[in-house]
């Protein structure tokens, strides 16, 4: 059953009560962490951490690339399986993408007769490199039935390879001044803020929506029920190799170059974005909201670390400490309203 | 028929010397530490161009990708497949004990290149070190963001260190270069502010001083442990509406984008490392180690300040 609206539960004297939807605690966590940063602020470096725009403005815009991948790997898990190569994907589609996107001021072009493309040329590379990847894993994971972890795992090894062998290791730098202009300011956000509302959309209100649902809460009822659970598989890896390449685009944009390692562990950082905004890897549980706070939670605790200057050797350990708590916290809120 | 003879048996000589060449036929196996980085690849490159120019060298060069565990079985199938000698990039430069064993047990040659094994002076009399001092890479950058500073007019200046890789030995060899430079009195009016990670990226760096400019605090310069860094520096400068051309910007690398960040005048200093340099000393090394030859244990190949001044010189390098 969907998880998008809370069902009414009937508590021990016989009366309906909404509980709270379960984002309502990520948005507490950020706020708790938020203030604690507020507090701390004042009393080591006598400033105020939130009373600043412009840091208000980094702490989302840090985040968007990784929470665009997010916002894939949310749906992803929420079928129950998972996606380990958004990383890989994101390094090899920038890569190819940029190559279509270099200056002809630039002498060392990687495909000469191609510079100056009007960047529709390396946008519409760049998804399609996503969209491959994203449909492999697909149908991999849908027909052959091997684990997501492995066949995914798989492609971010292969992709990573074909960011390498591309270029043999080469960065592509000097994109034209329109590319560039594509991640000017805020608008990395603009992009990930607009993905989510869509996607938010469409897993709430659709057919598709409801589906991924059904299929991580459990996937033989599923099938049973009429829902073709291979081809929404596919469909599901295919979107998220599409987002991965949308970050690749933003990122690669926001940086001016393609490096063969880019992206790396930009995975990871996706799936804890989805766990801490309350996605359940057992699947059937989460929302894009939640995955959105659990962005906005790492840009705070990021922005948070500069601002304190902690040193950074802490600053790792710190952050998964935070992680596993913000998790546990939800687990532990959940056993206490009896779902486990 | 004795004149045929006398011709046959010198070809049948001359023949025999060729087949029994001397060891000018070498299979040298190349350990990288990863491949997708773009200093690393320059290196490889190097090395994979100045085997061509040489007869009868062989490379197999693997990539590390990072783990020290995938790199240490690479190595023990050269040692297998007795290759006449090993050249290591080390992915975790603590853990190269194993690999000196490893080759030291089955007696070939091993050159450990670019990242300083921290066995170094205990190496076997058959191995070496050939790279460059990070002692003068940091040096030289930050005595001429001092003189650039100096050249400003500042009596006082603060600046932010952005540090690579933690676990990296020259990241933390070059960011000590820095608080060396910055505590002898000629420099000493210099402060810095914060010293802070960026991984040697581009996108942490621009993330890491997006951050840093939010807290308001005024400041001078950026000293930079690479070129990537320092341009993702550039990069947030720009865009919270800043001109980097009134600050004192120094990376290390002077790699493609380095330079044309130079060119633009918004990096103020790098310094040129010598990576090609160092991939054909690492073979020059590895083949005369192979032929049973002696070698200085520790081969630095210098490192290059690198200014508007003297930049054209090193334009096509990277």
């Amino acid at each position: 059953m969907a998880e998008a609206s809370a069902p009414q539960e009937i508590d021990s004297a016989g009366v309906h009560r909404r509980p709270w939807p379960p984002e309502v605690n990520v948005l507490i966590g950020l706020i708790v962490i938020a203030l604690i940063f507020e507090a701390l602020g004042w009393g080591l470096v006598h400033q105020s951490f939130l009373g600043n725009p412009a840091r208000l403005q980094i702490m989302i815009l840090q985040v968007s690339i990784e929470g665009i991948i997010a916002v894939g790997v949310t749906q992803v898990i929420i079928t129950g399986g998972i996606d380990l190569s958004s990383g890989s994907v994101v390094g090899a589609s920038a890569m190819i993408l940029m190559s279509f996107a270099q200056a002809s001021t630039y002498a060392r072009a990687v495909f000469p007769m191609f510079t100056d493309q009007p960047i529709i040329v390396p946008i519409l590379v760049g998804l399609a490199c996503g969209l491959i990847a994203g449909l492999i894993n697909g149908l991999i994971i849908a027909y052959t039935k091997i684990p997501p972890f492995i066949a995914t795992l798989g492609m971010m090894v292969s992709a990573r390879g074909v960011a390498n062998w591309y270029t043999k290791g080469q960065p592509v730098s000097f994109p034209t001044d329109a590319y560039a202009a594509i991640s000017s300011g805020i608008n990395p956000v603009l992009v990930f803020l607009a993905i989510a509302v869509i996607f938010h959309i469409i897993m709430r209100y659709t057919l598709y929506g409801r589906r991924t649902y059904a299929i991580g809460s459990n996937e033989h009822a599923a099938r049973v029920s009429g829902i073709n659970v291979e081809r929404h598989q596919v469909l599901v890896y295919a979107i998220a190799g599409l987002l991965s390449a949308v970050a690749a685009i933003v990122l690669t944009s926001r940086n001016l170059t393609a490096q063969a390692g880019m992206g790396t562990g930009y995975e990871l950082d996706a799936i804890a974005m989805a766990v801490i905004g309350g996605v359940s890897l057992y699947g059937g549980r989460g929302s894009i909201i939640g995955t959105v706070l659990g962005a906005l939670i790492l840009g705070v605790i990021t922005s948070g670390f500069t601002f304190l200057r902690v040193d950074a050797y802490y600053q790792e350990m710190i952050k998964g400490v935070i992680i596993v708590g913000a998790v546990v916290q939800d687990v532990f809120r959940q056993r206490l309203r009896g779902r486990g | 028929m004795k004149r045929y003879a006398l011709a046959a048996l010198t070809g049948v000589l001359l023949i025999g010397t060729a087949m029994t060449g001397p060891a000018s036929a070498a299979n040298i196996g190349v350990a990288m530490a990863q491949f997708d980085d773009n200093f690393l690849t320059v290196l490889r490159n190097g090395m994979i161009e100045y085997a061509k120019t040489l007869p009868d060298v062989t490379l197999q060069v693997e990539d590390g990708a990072n783990d020290a565990n995938k790199q240490l079985s690479e190595i023990q199938n050269f040692v297998a497949s007795k290759v006449d000698a090993i050249i290591v990039n080390p992915v975790d430069t603590d853990a190269t004990a194993a690999i000196t064993k490893l080759a030291a047990d089955a007696n070939i040659p091993l050159v450990y290149v670019n990242r300083q094994p921290v066995n170094l002076d205990s190496l076997p009399a058959n191995q070496a070190f050939v790279a460059s001092n990070e002692k003068d890479s940091g040096t030289l950058e930050t005595q001429q963001v001092c003189k650039d500073l100096k050249a400003a007019g500042k009596t006082e200046a603060s600046v932010y260190v952005m540090e690579g890789l933690l676990n990296n030995q020259s990241a933390i060899q070059r960011t000590q270069d820095v608080k060396d430079v910055l505590a002898t009195p000629d420099c000493s009016f210099i402060k810095i502010i914060d010293t802070q990670t960026a991984n040697y990226q581009r996108n942490d760096a621009q993330t890491l001083m997006a951050n840093w400019i939010t807290t308001g605090t005024k400041f001078d310069g950026v000293i930079s442990n690479n070129d990537e860094m320092a341009i993702g520096a550039i990069q947030a400068i720009k865009a919270a509406g800043m001109d980097p051309k009134t600050l004192v910007i120094g990376g290390i690398d002077a790699t493609e984008d380095g330079l044309a960040a130079m060119a633009a005048g918004d990096l103020k200093v790098t310094v040129f490392q010598d990576a090609a340099g160092q991939g054909k000393g690492a073979l020059d090394t590895a083949l005369a180690l192979a032929k049973g030859q002696k070698v200085d244990k520790e081969v630095w190949v210098p490192f290059q300040l690198v200014t508007p001044d003297n930049m054209a010189q090193f334009q096509k390098k990277n």
